[in-house]
């Protein structure tokens, strides 16, 4: 039908040698982009707009999605060998891959997210290529309680995520909450908890807390005195540089979880992919027979949310394509892109510029294929700087983390703020607080708090709005369930506590 | 008394007490502020309602921690004295690193980033002075020509325009 | 100083800065790149107007140097505002304003820093707007919708911005207007404004032609009326809201130019005569047209008044909207 057809014609225009050029080219600028802290996709596509203009459309938006897909695909590298996130979609990707890369499994957690980005990307893609038009009516049927009931799943997830103790779990997730209050409400235009600085009326960046907490805190922790001699063993054979078969077995789940979970919270404007990575994360874990080795350095906390992140991609131009709704920053620009090529984007534009949707289409299955050509000779040479003496690794490390929370804003404060929440990790890692739930918090709470105030705005305060909707009472059980379970499973374990 | 008194104390010197007592009083901040704008308002909630929420449970956890570590100090005593020793040089690679934050926007990048990189070559990870300063000096340039120049990055300038 | 003062004190200035005709060759040229501010990231509507501005002047060659975007972001555009004060004197920045650098200081008791500080320099474009509503829904003029409203209270719901934002404003000023209420439901971004609008879960908003232009094409959502004096050429069916029976005041959204306070008179000259020539280029009109713009060039003095009066429209219609104004 349609769908063969057109993906026919899309191919056609794709595989131009001129477009396959343009779609390596975007895919490594991308990779680049993602790998280095300071550089994120939707800059790098502003700052490329300009040139754009010359060419056609169909190449244009091919080079600058293949940049927004090789983003993804590069930011967990600096995950994985640094605890530093490169993009805010690759944050979860910490959690258990500079693990695996201090176990001296750091190549291996490499291939592991590049082949789970390219299997989810690739589920992504396929999802947007058959199911795009129905799928984008439940982009529509979802608002702000069922917003609230996909929060509040999330949210159930702390439970999941915590460490030991679930008191301390619950407060650095109430922590995380306040720190995302932080700045203006967007209903009232009142300012909270800015101590009336003007630096915090926009609130803190999410990048901030996520590196502070990870990536500097992470550093303090290494020269803690006991930890420092079994830091980053140095693989030397090639077999420690790419995933072993049993590595790739355990992850069977991780990429289908990842790949679903990815697309469905794609497709809906309002969650963004670190919400995607998240829940695919906490699911991974849910339903793991070893959860209690999370966080230690399993494959599947790699797989789960770097495929989540990818076939998030993939849905998010579900709404952007078929409605012309973007669903955040970096498909904003692609929308604005269109718009100046003389593309409407919109309900018609499948109809309008068949050559432009499909191109677009066919290019993404090529750039994904060509991502995962470019990225898997890259991780042997990626790994070598684990070979980087400390004394030399760790100022690295802090260095990139001062770049990439100066160019947040062009803000020096940022990188006072970045100390404090260097420090607050540390604190909180000496403490026994696992630093998760806070991310976590601090990636829900805003978008929970719209939608629970949004939903009792649009039922003028009758609080069944929330648990009478189909899809948000779903989630709700969903949620319900998630506590329940893994809170059961907790006491199994620990009768005592 | 003298037992209580010496438990309270103990509990008073406790980390995680501390966290607790922290944590309550930044709840109590959270709360106090959310009573002072509207929580429910005739459109919907208003800005107080969620953090009002959040800010009550913080309050009855963080007693919650406070308590529960008061009846396990009871049985064991918190760490061996002396283990305050491991977290030297950690903070002090910290202290480090919020001076050079601080006199970024002073003396520039490449100065500040050369002086917390000799820092930490010299002192924390104690290399002789030749190759921390060798260190120091090659990852500050690579930096200036891979971000601002290369990449066009801008980074806080001193007054030497670096 | 209070802010009557301020507001003088900007109109003073703009009335005393040099009005040259367009065609004029201005004495003083910049001898660097100019920094042209944008308050938000990259592909933020600021940013994305700021680099039309470049591309436009390079195009139409109208500066001996290059014209350089920086992204200023913070403090919900205060940071931006913040900068342009603290550079005092120097000819060598110009930032994109928009209503927000209007109403930001009038709600926020943490921006210290008001247009009126600022040297005015250009308005250049107002955003139109249209009440828009689902295709299938069973109002179709202004009449109806208020009607509704009066008649069953609460069961209207409007999807928008910010409380200061212009599509609350115009919610405010029709209420006012037509002694009924309904409840303005905030959202971050516009998608997600017309997502609920789509979905069927407000029942009205006001959104730009540019991103309700598309869904009315496709027959999925229809005009009630346009926001603004008149009528758009692209919607030349659909009635101002003045001729839809709802004489309101006009609160225009534009964007323009200002530059930092105390720049010599020649570099205001050379910066009004490039806006001048600016506007009435082929690139800049094929760019006005294709995002759905109206022109609406002042200079630097009429920049000046439009601010002043627009702030204390502005703040009128806040406080009275129940909105808390700090200045």
């Amino acid at each position: 039908m349609d769908v063969i057809s057109g993906l026919q014609q899309g191919f056609g225009v794709a595989l131009m040698p001129m477009n396959l050029f343009w779609c390596f080219l975007g895919c490594f600028l991308g990779t680049i982009v993602g790998v280095l802290p300071g550089l994120g996709p939707a800059a790098t596509i502003a700052m490329l707009l300009p040139l754009t203009f010359g060419m056609d459309p169909a190449s244009g938006i091919i080079m600058l999605s293949g940049i927004y897909f090789g983003a993804k695909y590069g930011g967990s590298t600096t995950s994985i060998l640094l605890n530093i996130p490169g993009e805010a979609s690759s944050v979860v990707t910490c959690l258990d891959g500079y693990q695996m890369a201090r176990k001296g499994r750091g190549g291996a957690a490499l291939g592991i997210a590049a082949i789970a980005s390219f299997v989810a990307g690739t589920f992504g893609i396929v999802a947007l290529t058959v199911l795009a038009p129905p799928v984008a009516g439940f982009a529509l049927r979802f608002s702000s309680p069922e917003y609230f009931a996909l929060m509040a799943l999330g949210l159930s997830l702390v439970v999941v995520l915590g460490g030991d103790s679930l008191l301390k779990a619950i407060l650095s997730l109430l922590v995380g909450l306040w720190l995302t209050s932080i700045g203006t409400d967007l209903f009232t235009s009142q300012s909270r908890y800015t101590f009336g600085a003007v630096a915090l009326i926009s609130g803190i960046d999410f990048m901030l807390v996520a590196i502070g907490v990870f990536a500097v805190a992470g550093v303090l922790e290494s020269i803690h005195a006991k930890e420092e001699t079994k830091l980053l063993p140095v693989p030397r054979e090639m077999r420690n540089l790419l995933p072993s078969w049993a590595e790739l077995r355990a992850c069977r789940f991780a990429f289908l979880n990842g790949s679903v979970v990815g697309f469905i919270v794609g497709v809906l404007p309002g969650a963004g992919s670190s919400i995607a990575s998240f829940i695919a994360y906490g699911l991974e874990k849910a339903v793991s027979r070893h959860p209690e080795r999370f966080g230690t350095g399993v494959p599947e906390g790699v797989a789960a949310p770097e495929g989540a992140n990818n076939a998030d991609s993939g849905g998010a131009l579900v709404p952007l394509l078929t409605l012309g709704l973007p669903g955040g920053g970096t498909t904003a620009i692609l929308l604005s892109a269109l718009v100046l090529w003389g593309v409407k984007p919109g309900p018609l534009m499948m109809q309008d510029s068949p050559q432009v949707f499909w191109g677009l289409v066919a290019s993404l299955y090529i750039g994904n294929a060509m991502l995962l050509i470019l990225n898997l000779p890259l991780v042997p040479l990626f790994a070598q700087i684990l070979r980087i003496p400390l004394f030399v690794l760790f100022p690295v490390v802090l260095g990139l983390t001062i770049v990439g929370a100066y160019s947040i804003a062009d803000s020096a404060l940022n990188i006072v703020m970045l100390a404090g929440f260097g420090l607050l990790g540390y604190a909180m890692a000496r403490l026994d607080f696992p630093t998760a739930p806070l991310i976590l918090g601090f990636v829900l709470g805003d978008p929970m708090e719209r939608a629970v105030r949004q939903a009792l705005t649009m039922s003028q305060g009758d609080i069944a709005i929330l648990f009478s909707r189909p899809l948000s009472a779903t989630m709700l059980v969903c949620a319900a369930a998630v506590l329940v379970l893994s809170l059961a499973a907790r006491f199994r374990r620990r009768p005592s506590a | 008394m003298t037992h209580g008194g010496a438990a309270l104390g103990a509990l008073a010197r406790d980390g995680e007490a501390l966290a607790g007592a922290a944590l309550a009083a930044l709840g109590v901040h959270i709360v106090r502020q959310a009573l002072g704008w509207e929580i429910m308002g005739p459109d919907g909630p208003g800005p107080g309602f969620f953090p009002f929420g959040y800010g009550a449970l913080m309050i009855v956890l963080s007693l919650g921690l406070i308590v529960s570590r008061a009846r396990r100090a009871a049985i064991a005593p918190s760490a061996a004295p002396g283990a305050w020793r491991a977290h030297v040089r950690p903070l002090v690679t910290w202290a480090a690193f919020a001076l050079a934050a601080l006199l970024m926007p002073v003396i520039g990048f490449v100065p500040a980033f050369a002086g917390l990189t000799l820092f930490m070559a010299r002192f924390v990870f104690t290399r002789d002075w030749g190759s921390s300063l060798l260190v120091a000096a090659l990852c500050a340039l690579g930096f200036w020509i891979v971000f601002p120049i290369l990449l066009d990055v801008r980074l806080p300038a001193g007054p030497l325009g670096f | 100083m209070n802010r009557r003062d301020l507001i003088l004190g900007g109109a003073t200035l703009a009335a005393a800065s040099p009005i040259l005709a367009p065609t004029a060759r201005a004495a003083w040229q910049p001898t660097r790149p100019v920094e042209l501010v944008a308050h938000n990231g990259p592909g933020s509507g600021p940013d994305v107007f700021a680099r039309a501005i470049v591309t436009t002047i390079e195009q139409e060659k109208l500066s001996p140097v290059r014209f350089q975007v920086s992204n200023r972001v913070g403090g919900g555009g205060a940071t931006a505002m913040n900068y342009v004060v603290d550079k005092r004197g120097d000819p060598g920045v110009l930032s994109v304003w928009t209503s927000l650098w209007i109403s930001l200081p009038l709600v926020q008791a943490e921006a210290r820093s008001t247009v009126a500080d600022m040297t005015p320099v250009a308005r250049l474009v107002i955003e139109p707007a249209m009440v828009v509503v689902r295709a299938d829904s069973p109002f179709t003029t202004m009449k109806d919708l208020i009607e509704a409203a009066r008649q069953k209270p609460g069961t209207i719901r409007q999807s928008g911005g910010s409380v200061t934002a212009r599509d609350n404003i115009v919610r405010q000023l029709l209420m006012a207007a037509t002694g009924t209420r309904w409840a303005f439901i905030s959202f971050p971004a516009g998608s997600e404004r017309i997502a609920a609008l789509l979905g069927g879960h407000v029942e009205l908003m006001i959104a730009e032609p540019t991103e309700a232009g598309e869904q009315i094409r496709a027959g999925k959502l229809r005009a009630l009326a346009q926001v603004g004096e008149k009528r758009l050429a692209a919607f030349p069916d659909v009635p101002t809201l003045r001729e839809a029976g709802m004489p309101i005041a006009d609160v225009p959204q534009a964007r323009g130019f200002v530059a930092p306070p105390g720049i010599p008179a020649e570099a205001l000259a050379f910066y009004e005569d490039l806006f001048a020539r600016l506007v009435v280029s082929p690139t800049w009109r094929k760019y006005v047209i294709d995002n759905q713009f109206e022109e609406a060039h002042l200079n630097a003095s009429q920049t000046g008044a439009f601010f002043s009066e627009y702030q204390g429209r502005l703040r009128t219609i806040l406080q009275e909207g129940g909105v808390k104004v700090v200045r």
